[in-house]
């Protein structure tokens, strides 16, 4: 997948779970602070970026911030940081 | 535990009415629960489903003749093991935390502005290995609680944090704080134990490197969802509360004096406010 596939998928998949407050998805949106993700989500989110990077996550290895946002995500989870 | 009596009786009585004078600062409510929770009130946080390996339940024999007649015809405890039979249905769990009653206590209740409550409570939590005052099968837990936005706990924590730092430096307890994560049964499987990972919300008062004195913890709004606590705006608008909480363990504190002061009392700090 490419960058913009694999960051097009994630802001659908946080469009779909956005309060009603939250207008406007961007990179930057911040996911964890206005309670798009809380732990209902957060398992949910795990699975997709395994799908998205088709490779398995080591849950001991979540550090704080890697879901701050879309940028973080990616960041984190596909440009080789981990 | 051996019998508390005299000085150590003394410290801690002390304490509690020393953590109480600082939750007084918030000018908060005292509210004091029945020992134990109902186990459909845990179930609704996940408590039994996070933390099997911890609760211990309130049970009682079947109240039917044949249990009760079948019990009494044999040896009631055998190498210190009691011979239960038939239970009663199990509706009560031994309270695991003190303000975990709070939160059904202030179900579908409508809050402007902030709130704060203070409690203490005998609780239970079943471990592989218990320590005089530092890990015990029951042991006192008193805690400040905030309810509002999540602002208004963000505010609160950083206060709480601060009055923390004031009191362990007047009782000259050398601390550091530290991230912390609560005890989930399988944790790599528990979306709550993945969420603290990613997102701390409990923070540890740590002596001598080891112990854990007392903790402040950030729930955002995860009772105010389940529990139908909202706050509300000058336009009606209805927002699920954000809640915190500020926990110490009083006989853990003991421990921590008496260390770090030595056992004779004549060298504790004054503890009573």
């Amino acid at each position: 997948m490419t960058e913009s596939e694999v960051r097009a998928a994630l802001r659908g998949w946080v469009r779909d779970r956005s309060p009603d407050a939250v207008t406007e998805v961007t990179d930057d949106t911040p996911l964890i602070s206005s309670r798009i993700i809380t732990s209902l989500q957060v398992t949910d989110l795990l699975l997709l970026i395994e799908e998205l990077r088709n490779a398995p996550i080591d849950p001991a290895a979540l550090r704080p911030g890697v879901f701050r946002d879309i940028d973080t995500i990616y960041a984190t989870f596909f440009a080789g940081d981990a | 535990m051996t019998a508390l009596s005299g000085p150590l009786l003394t410290l801690v009585d002390d304490l509690d009415r020393r953590f109480t004078a600082l939750a007084d600062r918030w000018r908060p409510t005292h509210v004091r629960f029945e020992p134990t929770v109902s186990a459909a009130f845990l179930d609704r946080m996940d408590y039994f489903r996070s933390f099997p390996h911890l609760f211990t339940a309130a049970v009682s024999l079947a109240d039917d003749d044949a249990t009760l007649e079948s019990f009494v015809a044999g040896e009631p405890v055998v190498d210190g093991v009691l011979r239960l039979g038939a239970l009663a249905p199990v509706t009560r769990v031994l309270s695991p935390a003190a303000c975990y009653p709070l939160y059904d206590h202030r179900a579908g209740a409508r809050i402007s502005g902030r709130e704060h409550h203070t409690m203490a409570a005998t609780c239970f939590r079943r471990e592989a290995e218990y320590v005089d005052w530092e890990r015990q099968a029951s042991f006192t837990m008193r805690e400040v609680v905030c309810i509002g936005s999540a602002q208004d706990v963000a505010d609160f924590l950083a206060e709480a944090r601060m009055a923390v730092d004031e009191l362990t430096a007047a009782l000259r307890i050398p601390v550091e704080w530290q991230l912390a994560s609560d005890p989930f049964f399988r944790p790599s499987r528990n979306p709550q134990y993945l969420m603290q990972q990613i997102d701390p919300t409990k923070h540890e008062v740590v002596y001598d490197g080891r112990l854990a004195i007392a903790s402040a913890n950030l729930h955002h709004d995860h009772f105010g969802r389940i529990f139908d606590i909202a706050t509300t705006s000058s336009d009606s608008s209805e927002t699920p509360a954000h809640t915190a909480c500020l926990a110490f363990g009083v006989e853990r504190w003991v421990a921590a004096i008496v260390q770090q002061h030595g056992p004779d009392p004549g060298g504790w700090p004054v503890v009573a406010p």
